[in-house]
């Protein structure tokens, strides 16, 4: 079950700016609709929503988190991390990418939130990392 | 919840530019898995039997593993699979990368092009509308520099690749697809159907979620496999490793071989790790298989230690979901700035096999033929086949516009690899694999091509270990050295998970592995179902090796798809996918007999001297008794009409 918009909505339309896979839909003003086959229940357009319209894939209210700033951030554990990749290539708005030293002994290449303004909190490279490598903080929360 | 799969696979004909999505149905799955099962299952009957394979007809297909994205690790591999023009049959290759997740991302568990474009095209997919793209500007440009002005045209950090080079476009017969910057699926010559239907390229940019059945199983299990890879047994260093393997050699018996070893060998050196213990060992072909270790010894296999590949590597490269990283990426070799480390095969396909040991010529060539889209093993190959027809004089330096083919010339040897990329002169002729070649050179050159159905063979000789000259015969896409052998049964250890299959024998004398016995063709066979699980779910064969304990693909399958199946069952799948793919190439008019590999590489006539003196492979034997294992006919090898109805099979 996908996310959907109540008519609560005013047609403000940031949702539709918000969301990284172009899945919403409405005009300026009308209520707004997601395409069921495009949305992935990443909770952006709930955490940005000012009328809190927006219901979950269980039909809950998502809750407003007015300010970016109170957004959860990924935070990776190098100790735990196997540099495999998954966390990046789960991230639908392409803010985690590779950081590596040249100097040192340790060729590997660890992930790093290159992005914050772009990551949506959407949980899903911790949720995907095997080896819990990555926790969901609020920055100097 | 979902089940691992995307339950859904996109047709494109790129002669009408339509699209059409086909629902998968579960069954399909629970019966040939994804990847390679679900690509036999759709080509099977759709690909006409008399399909050029460089025609309209044949069916190129982009497929991903059932795996892929579940949670699992070591599943990051994708399959291109079509009607092979190298072989006239089944072909399908194998890479890693990040191609495989970004196919499910899409969507899809398979993107399939069938019919020829007028005029060059990429195919594009972002969030949700598949598009054929304008491709002019980009014919001609070399894999990599395609790569990059695609992601940069995207403006999508996270958008994958897959594309040709030259020689794919110019219809190279072994040329092979790239992705992630010079990856090669590189065998059965399927980089030039994909030259043939003028598709320069397929970019994905998709960000679907892939959805298991228990993610925390699928991580429980991964976590564990994880612990695996890390407990490594201590190495030995490089010089100590070629040492090693000339002891193996002197040895009359050899132990069982855990894959733990190499794992940890990987993980230092990838696969580089081999490149001396191999030829020390016997394991590796020297001077186009006619040469032994002794004319390649420790003096000249120095320059190419695993240590030469490795100092260079500035960090590792993971392809998805693996934890090991064997990859590295390299600078400051040859005239190389930045390039993926040379893996074993290609370093040995351009050293050994043909007497070089120019380091830097091998970097050179490894970025030259990624870039233009070539399969190093056989481009090395057929090589070693002009090297000796030059030798023979069945070909002299007029024909090669003065080149001068001695063994070990690396100026000469880089500059045939330059004309066979751009088809100049005599590079047309060897262009499409050392068999087409020697047919048009005739006078006995085709005793120097060594080959099955027409493809090169991978770098391990079957002179050491029997159960390559086995798989590269039997395969339906022969020549394939990543399927199974004596000693990839050892460490696949499936006697631990499907309790009838025979347990490896702790200590044995090496004379015994070329005695064909019933339980070498129950291990080929288990070998190639194995194989067929594997490229299913897109794992990776260096997973494998940790031994099916210690990388639990039948439990992420359960866990990934909410299935109740015994490893046996799992084990019925792969036997049924290998009995398609060889129904496959039946219907195409292959006769199996056809694709037993070169008598050079058995051991007719045997060797006089070296770690494989005097040993011949009873291959006509050990083909039967596989075939036979399949239940097909021990004489012709097609599937028996009982196989066929057991395994229900439509």
């Amino acid at each position: 079950m996908p996310y959907s918009i109540t008519d609560k909505c005013i047609g403000c339309g940031i949702c539709k700016m918000v969301c990284p896979m172009e899945a919403i839909e409405g005009k300026r003003g009308k209520v707004h609709t997601i395409k069921s086959d495009l949305c992935i229940d990443c909770d952006a357009c709930g955490k940005v929503c000012p009328q809190e319209s927006v219901l979950d894939n269980q039909k809950n209210i998502c809750k407003r988190i007015r300010f970016k700033k109170y957004w959860e951030k990924p935070r990776i554990i190098r100790k735990n991390c196997m540099s495999c990749t998954i966390c990046i290539d789960s991230c639908p708005v392409d803010c985690i990418g590779w950081t590596f030293t040249k100097d040192t002994k340790d060729k590997r290449a660890y992930p790093v939130l290159e992005n914050e303004k772009k990551c949506i909190a959407c949980r899903f490279c911790a949720i995907e990392c095997p080896v819990d490598a990555i926790e969901m903080v609020i920055p100097g929360g | 919840m979902g089940k691992g799969y995307m339950g859904k696979v996109l047709f494109v004909n790129l002669g009408t530019g339509q699209f059409h999505e086909e629902m998968v149905p579960d069954r399909i799955y629970e019966k040939y898995l994804s990847g390679i099962g679900l690509a036999a299952y759709l080509l099977y009957d759709r690909i006409p039997t008399d399909a050029d394979p460089l025609g309209p007809d044949n069916i190129l297909g982009f497929m991903s593993g059932l795996l892929t994205g579940t949670g699992s690790l070591f599943t990051g591999r994708w399959m291109a699979a079509g009607k092979s023009p190298l072989t006239g049959g089944w072909g399908d290759s194998n890479c890693g990368g990040n191609l495989s997740p970004a196919i499910k991302r899409c969507g899809y568990d398979g993107i399939l092009f069938t019919g020829i474009s007028r005029k060059p095209v990429y195919f594009f997919m972002n969030k949700s509308k598949p598009e054929l793209r304008d491709a002019s500007e980009l014919w001609g440009m070399d894999a990599v520099e395609t790569e990059k002005r695609l992601i940069r045209k995207a403006g999508l950090k996270r958008a994958h690749v897959a594309c040709i080079g030259p020689a794919g476009e110019k219809r190279s017969l072994i040329s092979g697809i790239s992705n992630d910057l010079g990856r090669m699926a590189a065998r059965s010559g399927l980089g030039a159907v994909m030259g043939s239907k003028r598709l320069k390229a397929v970019v994905l940019g998709g960000a679907k979620r892939i959805k298991p059945h228990d993610l925390q199983m699928v991580k429980k299990l991964s976590r564990k496999c994880n612990d695996a890879v890390k407990e490594s047994p201590p190495l030995l260093a490089g010089i100590m490793s070629a040492r090693m393997g000339s002891l193996l050699r002197i040895l009359p018996a050899q132990m069982i071989t855990d894959g733990k070893l190499y794992i940890s060998l990987l993980d230092k050196w990838g696969t580089s790790s081999m490149n001396q213990i191999s030829v020390e060992m016997g394991d590796t072909p020297i001077k186009n298989w006619k040469g032994t270790n002794e004319d390649f010894g420790l003096d000249k296999s120095a320059a190419l230690s695993p240590d030469a590949f490795s100092d260079s590597v500035f960090v590792k490269y993971h392809c998805y979901s693996c934890p090991l990283g064997c990859g590295g990426i390299c600078s400051g070799k040859g005239n190389v700035k930045e390039t993926h480390k040379p893996e074993y095969e290609t370093v040995m396909s351009l050293g050994g096999l043909l007497m070089n040991n120019d380091p830097d010529s091998i970097f050179d060539l490894n970025d030259i033929l990624n870039r233009a889209g070539m399969d190093s093993i056989s481009a090395g190959g057929t090589v070693a086949f002009a090297l000796e027809c030059y030798e023979k004089g069945l070909i002299t330096k007029k024909d090669t516009d003065g080149l001068e083919l001695t063994w070990g010339n690396a100026k000469a040897i880089k500059a045939l690899i330059g004309k066979m990329i751009a088809r100049e002169g005599i590079g047309d002729l060897l262009a499409d694999g050392s068999k087409i070649a020697a047919k048009k050179i005739g006078h006995h050159s085709l005793n120097y091509s060594v080959h099955a159905g027409g493809q090169e063979l991978g770098m391990h000789d079957s002179r050491y270990d029997p159960g390559f000259a086995l798989h590269n015969s039997v395969e339906a896409a022969p020549g394939r050295h990543t399927v199974g052998s004596q000693l990839y049964y050892e460490m696949y250890q499936l006697w631990k998970k499907v309790k009838s299959l025979p347990k490896a024998d702790i200590m044995y004398s090496k004379n015994t592995k070329f005695v064909m016995d019933k339980e070498k063709t129950i291990s080929g066979a288990a070998c190639s179902k194995y194989m067929n699980v594997l490229n299913g779910t897109g794992t990776c064969l260096f997973g494998a090796f940790l031994g099916a304990e210690r990388l639990p693909v039948f439990e992420w399958l359960n866990a990934a798809t909410g299935w109740n199946k015994t490893p046996e069952d799992y084990m019925e799948i792969g036997e049924r996918i290998q009995t398609l793919k060889q129904m496959f190439n039946i219907r195409h008019g292959i006769e199996p007999k056809a694709f037993q590999c070169s008598d050079r590489a058995i051991g007719r006539p045997p060797l006089e001297a070296g770690a494989n003196k005097g040993r011949t492979v009873e291959i006509e034997k050990m083909m039967a008794g596989y075939w036979e294992e399949f239940e097909w006919d021990r004489r012709t090898g097609k599937p028996m009409p009982s196989a066929i109805q057991r395994l229900d099979i439509p």
